[in-house]
């Protein structure tokens, strides 16, 4: 298993995580893919990238993802999608 | 607002009003390339005042700083926001900042300027060689540099049901419901709201409590419901706020009278709801 006692906040992510992923269930199968694979990556790249300490930052995604699984469970909405984007610096 | 400027460069004026109608990025530099010129022209001597600046991008994520930025006041307008838009357009066009009405009606500039909660661009830069000290909303959540997430200043509200409800229908239907001169007298002080959350935001118990204490500016607007005479649902709006955390949160700190930039006094409706429950 993972880390022996998971703290509070590992323990948030978790359960957006797996919040997406039963969002995920209810949506047509071809999207429940899509949204699948948009949601493991962007979580495992930002638990790869982001310091473990930075609590900040973690509270913001944390607050950004809550945000995105609420519009998500509507019944409306229908899928997700992402866009990748290289920031200039200019 | 309007008063302050007569003595200063009039030509500036103008072309803020005819650009008001063309995009919005051609309005910030147009506004800058005319107090340039016009400086450039006036006196000499600069008059340089430092604003420190809270900045914290998640982007590129890491401690939120202080960020000093210098500006000549004598080619800047008189109010805070004219210095942050000249930031952003000169200095530093990451800078990101809620704004819209430039004259204090929208609310959206609302942040904690020098200590104190107001609106940039109702408030006038202080004289002197002081730094002032420019950092978003206390204790709430931020977005992006001075941009705070205020939505759950706005679930708020919205809990409170502010809209007018009636059970029985207008005498004359299809009309206005009627009231009277002294009736709409009472809502005073409580309508001119506009929900910049600056209030809710220097409570320190709305610091402490901020999900379940509903703040000022919501128990405000709560009280204007409350005191419309057209709204017939009033037991049951104070029935719904008639709650330890809901309402009697509040100590009568009142910072929120203190921090109001339109001139109200929340306290004095909060007390006016609690002596409503007292005699209910």
């Amino acid at each position: 298993m993972g880390a022996s006692k998971l703290s509070g906040m590992q323990k948030q992510v978790l359960s957006l995580y797996r919040g997406f992923l039963r969002a995920a269930r209810s949506k047509p199968t071809e999207d429940r893919k899509r949204i699948e694979m948009i949601v493991s990556t962007e979580f495992r790249h930002n638990s790869k990238e982001v310091d473990r300490k930075n609590f900040q930052y973690i509270e913001y995604l944390l607050r950004l993802g809550t945000k995105q699984l609420d519009q998500l469970k509507s019944p409306d909405i229908v899928s997700l999608s992402s866009v990748k984007v290289v920031a200039s610096k200019t | 607002m309007a008063f302050g400027l007569i003595g200063r460069v009039v030509g500036t004026k103008p072309s803020r009003l005819s650009t008001a109608a063309r995009l919005i990025p051609a309005r910030w530099t147009s506004t800058g390339s005319e107090a340039q010129s016009k400086a450039s022209s006036g006196g000499g001597g600069e008059n340089l005042k430092t604003f420190q600046i809270y900045r914290w991008n998640p982007d590129n994520p890491g401690k939120p700083e202080l960020q000093d930025y210098k500006i000549d006041l004598k080619d800047c307008g008189p109010m805070v926001l004219d210095a942050l838009i000249k930031i952003k357009n000169e200095m530093d066009p990451s800078l990101t900042f809620r704004r819209s009405c430039r004259e204090g009606i929208c609310g959206s500039c609302a942040m904690n300027i020098d200590g104190c909660n107001g609106l940039a661009c109702l408030t006038k830069i202080e004289c002197g060689s002081k730094e002032t000290t420019i950092t978003p909303l206390p204790h709430m959540f931020v977005i992006k540099d001075l941009v705070v997430d205020m939505t759950n200043f706005y679930n708020q509200y919205k809990s409170i049901e502010p809209w007018l409800k009636r059970k029985t229908p207008a005498s004359v239907p299809g009309k206005e419901i009627l009231q009277s001169k002294k009736d709409r007298a009472k809502l005073d002080g409580m309508y001119e709201c506009i929900l910049c959350a600056c209030c809710s935001t220097s409570c320190p118990s709305y610091w402490w409590n901020p999900e379940s204490y509903l703040g000022p500016a919501a128990l405000l607007h709560a009280n204007r419901w409350i005191s419309d005479s057209r709204d017939e649902y009033t037991k049951e709006r104070l029935e719904a706020i008639d709650d330890e955390f809901k309402l009697y949160r509040c100590h009568t700190i009142l910072n929120c009278a203190r921090a109001c930039p339109k001139g109200l006094n929340p306290g004095k409706q909060i007390t006016h709801i609690k002596q409503l429950q007292q005699s209910g």
